[in-house]
């Protein structure tokens, strides 16, 4: 299973460019997605789950024309959309069955296993008879999981799937993907930094429609190793000109003062001391440097 | 105070910066502008030519219709203000401010009543502009007066926008749903126009609570002015005057203004002012959900390990497809089931189709049976609004599901087809649609087991809703898909959809009619019990095909345009239409090929086959006949003296032909040279004379020929005219197929042969009409004694006195043909059946027809003093419910009129049925030709039912004496020797069966139409004696005069001066004629064939003065030569017990009497007249008399005592409404004890 996204442009009628010559690759395996509201991340996700077009590019995905043959696509595809809502009055037992034959699963009793299993699996087993439009943010939620793991797809495209989960809920989902990635394509976006930092061999940072990096998180965190420094400062003062002298990426409150995090070859002095660096730092030192108008490392 | 300020401009400000304010401030604009602007829009431009298109009235009856349409502006308005608050979540925000109530609803009320007020004020404005148009009808145009455009805006829609608007706001407020909004503004309208429908179906007369309870105003504006004339309509005010019919617009006003006001004090004190209150729905449900999620959270913890899923096979083949199908499509309806309004629909639906389905036996005091045809009609009627909204709603709907619950996101990435996802919408509204249709007809067969009507008819239900009514909600359906697909907001397509469903009558009514352009349109059709959907078939078959293949298209297109994915730009769904085009092309181009073939076989049939007329074009044919040949009006003919025809009707083929030989006579003393003949039918040909002869000129259509004998025809000598008549049907026509030409039920008159002479009966005559040809007001008859007129008849003037006629009429096998005469032979050739029919020697009126149907026959012999009569009623086999009915008050009719009147001049009298394509019934002599839809399915349940039946056939037997024996002159007047007559011998025939007080009833009916008749008159009323055109003076006054004068003078003696002035005048100019001579060869001497005078209404009322005691002359002068209307009304009655057991009755009245000219305008007169003074007792409507005496009444205010020996109940003058009273209503009162 290999995607292959080439040259990706979108600029939408309102003049917003929220895709700018994207190309990426992705494998096997859970691939996570990061960056900030307005990246462009759901672009993406939508182009590739069939639901726009972009006005340049090409989408390969194991030489199935992304594109092209939507249809295709569609057949092997689960999609769980950031945001969704549902039909009142029909209950999530009837819903995923009427999704399971859209999804083309025509024997019965297969249906019926695995709309069953999917209902074990997100909780859902107990409420399946109640109307989805009942639901609570979280099972519902859970709903989307449960509907875009129908059909066996071999790609998973899930945009922020733990948004409005309780800790214990999403890490029962993050397992299940985990689970899941092995032996398909599973796109995750998220901007959870340890969401992928837990679950992804691969990840990509994107902001305004731009990759930053591309890479696996391991990686990306032993370029950064011994250079992230911190140090705590009390004043707004003190850490304005920190900022004007330094490469901050990232503060903290920490117990009411600042937490601050500069990238620096070598220690600043005045009181950093070495940390360890986080994925989180990892993210924030790619939006500073794009923001900065350096070419990312 | 500031804060409401703050709302209130708040509210204003958004209301004035957004479009839709606009928008409908427009639409009353145009609507108001079109009705002053265009003759063919709006109740009073396409109404009576005479009012002025911006009086009050007009302006008050535009103004109601706008009431009436507005309700949905209203509800947009003033529903969605509050709404919009909990549309958006905003009133998490404003309700934690501290606001008061006053200041939060207050402010939002009055900016939504401010603006509504302002989009209904382009009323006055489109009016103000409409009488500027150039093209508009500026002699109904008045000088602008601003009172007239303020007082009806004021009094009309600024009291209803205040009611509505109120009822809205607080219904919003309360429920903060915008269904609910709409679905009772809906629901209002739709109560309301049904209501209004059934109300008008019972013709009930009752005034005074209709109207004050009327919530829009069409009823209490028929009840305000339904007798007012046209100088009343062009000068009054509808007032807010206690005075003015009884106060019955004030009380309306101030009920409504009272439940506006209840609605704002009810909301003030209900609407809670916290969002704690106002999200939950109530507390312990809102418990309730707390408690299950809570439940659900805290479920035992489960293992975190994710188990495996289930191996699973996808397969997408056409049964994948149609299993996608099916699921969907059952999704979409289980959704539409599950949603309360829907249930809302049905259950309107289920009200609306019993409460027609019951008034589908009940027309005003008329009993009918409840066939199935009226059954159909009625619960159809009642549902077909019903099904186009549905169709409507739910396209909207379901085309915008996914987007509203934003499911797009996950349904739009499912592998199905765009084709699959439409069709399982389409299907969903389908389904629907075949459940209401499959409930209206349950209505219908419920409804007529309850109205005790047994004989069903499933396969009727089923092709009148299944076959034709479906195919056109469809095209409905597919239409309204399309267009939702097409724009980009929902309430947009919403306006389109509703938009064009107004639109096409509109149109039709403008003069574009036709159906290969008017959306969706079929040709009207009716269905007959004795020719079921007849010839109306291939027209509904291949405009039906037409639109739904058209329709198919604009699916397919749908389709191709559906809108997937996150781009709903039309540049991105036409990117994807043309990736679909390769796939779907040849479906859309199977359908075009379809559209076009039904069109164009249309078009063949409708345009080319048949020369196609719309209204405008037969109008001008008219206007043009006039133009041209009128100068040949008075031209003297030669006049026909006897008729020999020979028909072939082909009921099969809907078409006749024959020979016709036509002899005439000089009855002038001038050599007569020329022979004019109008074939307005355009069915003569061959036209031959008995001597050398030539053509000098035709018309165009030859409407219009021109023979010139070489040989001038002389005084007294005879000609004879052959040729040969006849029409073909070719195809068929878009609408407007003769009705006379049916497979089973054909009857057509002499109209197709040819007339000799200019006929008048051609001219257009609605005053409108004739302005826009730009012809002269229609010309006045001419005056009684008119020496060139007056030796004319009423009925073919110029063309013929009595005639002797013969015929030999055939028609295929398994029919029976018709024809005036008796029978003289019948036989069978060639597979058809031939009947000759001769009156002998007997004359009759130039006035045949021929009638060919599959007939039951019921016989019997009436044995009279002056020998039997035959007495027959041809009828389709469905029919038997009033043939006792027909035949009793045929005898009844018999007896009364040969005791009183004179012999019955033939020996039969038949009844023949005809489909209900037209609905009378005609006399001709002997022979009387009835439509199935009046009569033939009456059915007398309660004593208080009018017998229509037994009226109209002895209306019909009459004209045997009051036409077939006695005509009159040319002249003004004469109409009523025959209708008046007519109407007065059955109203005795019917007397003498159902006793007086009945008639009573009936007689109300009559006062009530002669009222409203007037109140329409296009031209100018005129008295009894010199009515010219118009019914219901001749029908209705004429009747009532009568019958009073009978009353007062007594039967007898009217009787006695109606046989004398029958026996005196009857016939006139039938013994001057060729056939009358003892020997036919001879050719009489000229001064013996001049026609002498018919006579007229002068003879009449001096035979009636001869009979008349002197104290009652004025009734007969007031009755005929002058409109003498009365004001009479009972304005107090007390009782007291006396000591020795009787009641003493105090009894006030007030007595007007006024006199009124043409127009309407009334004078005061006098009074010195005999009126009824009654005391009654038993309930109203069925009181019975306890004194009854005429008193002559001198003073307008006067008291009587009244001794009688009952407890009275009621007291009145004129009770009875013997005379002419504008207000019947006011004439009796309750007796109040003391």
């Amino acid at each position: 299973m290999a995607l292959m996204i080439a040259g990706l442009s979108k600029t939408y009628p309102n003049g917003v460019k929220a895709l700018k010559n994207l190309s990426l690759s992705i494998g096997n395996g859970l691939f996570g997605l990061v960056g900030p509201n307005g990246a462009g991340k759901s672009s993406l996700m939508r182009t590739v789950a069939t639901l726009q077009d972009p006005d340049c590019g090409s989408i390969n995905l194991d030489g199935i024309d992304v594109l092209r043959q939507k249809d295709e696509v569609r057949r092997i595809l689960g999609y769980l959309p950031q945001e969704f809502g549902v039909y009142p009055k029909i209950s999530a037992l009837d819903m995923l069955h009427h999704l399971a034959v859209m999804k083309g699963m025509t024997s019965s009793s297969e249906r019926k296993a695995t709309v069953d299993a999917l209902l074990q699996q997100t909780n859902l087993w107990d409420v399946r008879k109640k109307a989805l439009s009942t639901f609570s943010g979280g099972m519902k939620q859970r709903f989307g999981i449960a509907q875009a793991l129908l059909g066996n797809p071999r790609l998973i495209i899930v945009d922020e799937p733990t948004a409005g989960l309780d800790p214990a809920e999403r890490n029962r989902f993050l397992n299940l993907l985990s689970s899941l990635g092995s032996n398909r394509t599973v796109i995750l976006s998220t901007h959870i930094v340890d969401d992928v930092r837990q679950l992804c061999p691969r990840m990509a940072i994107i902001a305004s429609g731009e990759l930053l990096l591309e890479g696996s998180p391991s990686d990306a965190l032993a370029a950064l190793n011994g250079k992230i420094w911190s140090k705590v400062v009390a004043t707004d003062g003190e850490l304005r000109t920190l900022e004007t002298q330094l490469h901050v990426i990232s503060t903290h409150l920490v117990g009411g003062q600042h937490e601050v995090r500069v990238y620096a070859d070598s220690s600043p002095g005045g009181g950093f001391r070495p940390v360890d660096s986080g994925l989180e730092d990892v993210y924030f030192l790619n939006l500073s440097q794009q923001a900065n108008g350096q070419l990312p490392n | 105070m500031a804060l409401f300020l703050e709302f209130f401009t708040f509210e204003l400000k958004y209301r004035f910066k957004s479009l839709s304010t606009y928008v409908y401030f427009v639409l009353w604009l145009t609507f108001s502008f079109l009705c002053v602007a265009s003759e063919s829009f709006g109740p009073i431009g396409s109404g009576n030519g005479k009012i002025l298109l911006n009086s009050a009235y007009a302006n008050t009856l535009d103004n109601v219709l706008a009431a009436l349409f507005g309700i949905i502006v209203i509800a947009a308005i003033f529903g969605t203000s509050i709404l919009r608050d909990f549309q958006r979540d905003t009133y998490q925000i404003l309700f934690t401010q501290p606001i008061s109530k006053f200041a939060y609803l207050g402010g939002r009320w009055a900016g939504s009543f401010l603006t509504t007020v302002f989009a209904f004020s382009g009323m006055m404005l489109g009016t103000f502009l409409g009488t500027f148009a150039p093209w508009a009808d500026h002699t109904r145009i008045a000088p602008n007066h601003f009172w007239t455009y303020l007082q009806p805006f004021l009094s009309i829609l600024v009291v209803q926008i205040f009611f509505v608007g109120s009822v809205f706001f607080a219904v919003a407020a309360l429920s903060r749903k915008i269904f609910i909004v709409y679905l009772q503004g809906v629901a209002l309208f739709m109560f309301y126009v049904i209501g209004v429908t059934v109300f008008s179906a019972t013709r009930s007369l009752e005034r005074f609570w209709s109207g004050i309870f009327d919530p829009i105003g069409l009823i209490l504006f028929n009840d305000v002015t339904r007798y007012w004339t046209v100088i009343e309509k062009n000068a009054l005010f509808v007032t807010w005057s206690p005075a003015l019919v009884n106060g019955v617009f004030l009380y309306n006003r101030l009920l409504w203004i009272g439940v506006g006001v209840l609605s704002l004090v009810s909301v003030w004190a209900l609407f809670p002012m916290s969002v704690e209150a106002l999200t939950a729905r109530s507390q312990s449900r809102r418990a309730a959900k707390a408690k299950e999620h809570e439940l659900a959270e805290a479920l035992p913890v489960r293992s975190l390990v994710a188990a495996g899923l289930p191996l699973v096979h996808q397969a997408f083949t056409s049964a994948t497809t149609f299993a996608q199908y099916l699921s969907l499509s059952r999704l979409r309806l289980r959704n539409i089931f599950r949603d309360i309004p829907f249930w809302a629909i049905v259950a309107l639906l289920v009200a609306f189709g019993i409460n027609n389905g019951h008034f589908a036996g009940h027309v005003a005091d008329q009993n009918v049976w409840p066939v199935t045809y009226l059954m159909v009609q009625a619960v159809e009627g009642s549902a077909l609004l019903f099904l186009f909204i549905v169709a409507a709603l739910y396209a909207a709907e379901l085309l915008w599901r996914e987007r509203d619950t934003h499911f797009d996101g996950i349904h739009d990435a499912l592998p199905m087809r765009e084709s699959t996802d439409w069709l399982s919408r389409l299907t969903a509204i389908v389904v629907v649609e075949l459940i209401l249709l499959a409930v209206a007809m349950l209505i219908g067969i419920l409804m007529q087991t309850i109205g005790g009507y047994y004989h069903y008819e499933l396969l009727q239900y089923f092709k009148e809703l299944y076959v034709v009514t479906f195919p056109q909600v469809l095209t409905f359906i597919l239409l309204a898909l399309f267009i939702q697909t097409v724009v980009s907001n929902k309430f947009v397509g919403h306006a389109i959809v509703i938009g064009l469903f107004v639109l096409m009558p509109i149109l039709f009514s403008f003069g574009w009619e036709n159906t290969l352009y008017l959306i969706g349109q079929t040709p009207a059709y009716t269905y007959s019990d004795m020719n079921g959907y007849g010839h109306f078939v291939p027209a509904l078959f291949w405009s039906i095909t037409y639109w739904l293949a058209i329709m198919a298209v604009l699916g397919v297109v749908s389709i191709a345009l559906a809108r997937r994915g996150a781009e709903d730009s039309l540049r991105a769904r036409i990117r994807l239409a043309l990736r679909l085009a390769p796939r779907l092309a040849p479906i859309a181009i199977v359908f075009a090929v379809i559209a076009a073939g039904a069109g164009s076989w249309y078009f063949y049939n409708a345009h080319v086959l048949n020369e196609y007329l719309d209204s405008k074009a037969r109008r001008d044919i008219q206007a043009d006949y006039e133009r041209k040949f009128k100068q040949y009006e008075n031209f003297l003919p030669p006049k026909v003296t006897a008729v020999d025809a020979a028909i072939n009707i082909y009921p099969d083929r809907r078409s006749f032909d024959g020979s016709v030989r036509i002899t005439m006579q000089n009855k002038t003393n001038q050599p007569i040279s020329q022979i004019h003949l109008t074939d307005q039918r355009q069915s003569a040909s061959n036209v031959q004379f008995d001597r050398p002869f030539h053509l000098v000129s035709s018309a165009p259509r030859n409407i219009y020929s021109i023979y010139a004998l070489d040989q001038p025809l002389a005084p007294g000598e005879t000609i004879t005219l052959t040729c040969n008549i006849g029409h073909q049907s070719h195809g068929f026509r878009d609408g407007n197929e003769l009705p006379e030409l049916a497979y089973n039920g054909t009857f057509f008159d002499s109209d197709f042969v040819p007339y000799i002479g200019y006929n008048r009966n051609i001219e257009l005559d609605d005053p409108r009409r004739r302005r826009e040809e730009h012809l002269p007001p229609l010309e006045e008859m001419a005056h009684r004694g008119d020496p060139l007129h007056s030796v004319n008849n009423v009925f073919f003037p110029f063309e013929s006195d009595w005639i002797t006629y013969h015929t030999v009429v055939s028609t295929s096998a398994d029919q029976i043909a018709l024809a005036p005469g008796y029978l003289q032979r019948q036989w069978q050739a060639n597979g058809r059946h031939f009947y000759e029919y001769s009156m002998g020697s007997t004359h009759i009126l130039d006035f045949f027809a021929y009638i060919s149907a599959r007939y039951q026959i019921r016989k019997e012999t009436y044995r009279g003093p002056d020998g039997d009569v035959a007495l027959e009623v041809y009828y389709d086999p469905a029919h038997t419910y009033d043939l006792d009915d027909m035949l009793a008050s045929s005898r009844a009719g018999l007896d009364y009129y040969q005791r009183v009147y004179s012999p019955y001049q033939f020996s039969q009298f038949r009844i023949l049925e005809f489909p209900r394509y037209r609905t009378f019934a005609q006399s001709f002599p002997n022979t009387v030709p009835y439509s199935e839809a009046i009569g033939f399915i009456e059915r007398v349940r309660k004593p208080t039912d009018i017998d229509f039946t037994y009226f109209v056939t002895a209306h019909e037997l009459g004209h045997q004496w009051w036409a077939h024996q006695l005509i009159g002159a040319d002249v003004e007047g004469s109409n009523m020797l025959a209708e008046s007559l007519a109407e007065y011998s059955a109203l005795q025939v019917m007397a003498h069966k159902y006793g007086r007080d009945l008639m009573h009833r009936y007689l109300r009916h009559e006062l009530d139409g002669y009222l409203r008749g007037r109140a329409g008159e296009t031209r100018h009323e005129p008295p009894l004696a010199l009515v010219q055109r118009e019914p219901y003076v001749w029908y209705q006054k004429g009747g009532q005069i009568l019958y009073t004068l009978a009353d007062y003078i007594g039967e007898d003696k009217l009787n006695l001066a109606l046989h004398n002035f029958l026996m005196q005048y009857r016939y006139a100019n039938a013994n001057n004629q060729a056939d009358a001579s003892p020997n036919r060869n001879d050719n009489p001497h000229p001064s013996t064939t001049l026609d002498g005078p018919y006579p007229d209404t002068r003879m009449l009322v001096d035979a009636i003065r001869a009979q008349t005691p002197p104290e009652l002359q004025y009734l007969v002068d007031d009755g005929f030569n002058r409109i003498v209307l009365y004001d009479n009304k009972a304005v107090s009655a007390t009782s007291q017990k006396t000591p020795d057991g009787k009641y003493k009755v105090t009894l006030e009245v007030q007595a007007r009497k006024l006199q009124a000219d043409g127009n309407g305008a009334e004078t005061h007169v006098p009074l010195a007249d005999y009126i009824e003074i009654g005391v009654f007792s038993g309930k109203k409507d069925e009181e019975k008399p306890l004194y009854l005496k005429k008193e002559k009444i001198t003073e307008e205010h006067k008291t009587f005592v009244i001794v009688v020996d009952q407890p009275p109940t009621l007291a009145g003058i004129d009770p009875y409404n013997k005379l002419i009273d504008r207000n019947a209503d006011d004439n009796m009162i309750d007796v109040t004890r003391q």
